[in-house]
């Protein structure tokens, strides 16, 4: 025969591992919260300590939501940022005190 | 410009440096104003948005800080001694503000940018969180990172802002927050999460993923 078809037993191996596969995302969607929901917890748990359980779940939501994933390591590079920003406030602000602010200000601190 | 806001409480280490200096710094209140006054009043105006509250919290730093230098040691600089109590100063306004209407802000995206999110609960594959490239070190060091960032806080309603900038500047715990401005729990974690979200975007659309900027 020219075109010989792959062995049976290959084919059904691949319709099994579809299979699991499938079985494992449908877990893992009822398992952990969706991704709205996910997004919310991770603000949350910027704030508080999050359950062990919740913590599992984020993990396992990742494995599946490369999205949530990088939400989360945003938010944190956002808590850095944010930490530095009073020392640039300096640099890239250029609002003054008016004059008469400051002459003020030296007027009472002579008091 | 440096500039330290949590520094009150370094009161001990680095002091050998050039200790004369510092106290002669510390002790002829008159040359603050020029000295340190825009650097502060900045950083207020960015807190606070308004210029005239901003010029009277500075004041009153100022006034704080000569009342009680006989406590400053030299141990941080004058300027981050003096950016510790306006740091205290804002929060006591936001404090008076509490007490006086009520400080939270549900309004503000309370769509909660339904529109990146599928009905079944998933990301929409176009609006889903992109990766940010340029690592987070070499960005710190660029005033148009800066001015960014700057620009997307203050796009941020004043009131979200300002618990966004307790909890996550300030680095004051949720419970603290509540207690100043007398909100509850729940109501603070949903303007934080808002705040992020919002600010995650306004990132990701002017500095990561913006075309224009060279990185």
């Amino acid at each position: 025969m020219p075109n010989p078809r792959p062995p049976d037993d290959t084919s059904t191996f691949q319709e099994h591992r579809s299979w699991l596969q499938l079985q494992i995302v449908l877990f893992i969607c009822r398992f952990t919260p969706t991704c709205p929901e996910v997004v919310r917890i991770l603000s949350l748990g910027m704030d508080k300590e999050l359950s062990l359980m919740m913590r599992i779940k984020l993990r396992v939501h990742y494995l599946m939501c490369s999205f949530c994933k990088r939400y989360m390591k945003q938010l944190k590079y956002i808590r850095e940022v944010s930490r530095e920003f009073p020392e640039k406030i300096g640099d890239v602000s250029d609002a003054s005190l008016p004059a008469d602010a400051k002459e003020r200000m030296k007027a009472a601190l002579r008091q | 410009m440096s500039f330290h806001p949590g520094g009150i409480a370094g009161a001990v280490g680095q002091t050998e440096a050039k200790p004369e200096l510092k106290v002669t710094a510390v002790n002829d209140p008159s040359l603050w104003v020029d000295e340190h006054g825009d650097v502060l009043y900045r950083y207020a105006l960015e807190r606070v948005r308004k210029h005239d509250v901003a010029q009277d919290l500075v004041q009153e730093t100022f006034l704080a800080a000569v009342r009680t230098r006989d406590r400053f040691r030299g141990g941080s600089t004058v300027r981050s001694w003096l950016c510790g109590i306006l740091k205290h100063k804002i929060c006591d306004y936001y404090r008076k503000r509490g007490r006086e209407t009520a400080f939270t802000d549900l309004e503000f995206l309370s769509d909660e940018c339904a529109e990146k999110f599928v009905p079944e609960g998933y990301w929409v594959h176009m609006n889903g969180p992109k990766e940010w490239k340029p690592e987070a070190d070499e960005v710190m060091h660029r005033d148009e990172f800066w001015k960014t960032m700057r620009d997307c806080l203050g796009k941020l309603p004043e009131r979200v802002a300002a618990v966004f900038m307790m909890r996550e500047m300030d680095e004051v715990e949720s419970k603290e927050i509540c207690a100043t401005l007398l909100i509850s729990e729940s109501n603070l974690w949903v303007m934080l999460h808002r705040a992020r979200m919002a600010l995650r975007e306004c990132l990701a659309t002017n500095w990561f993923e913006n075309p224009e900027v060279q990185h």
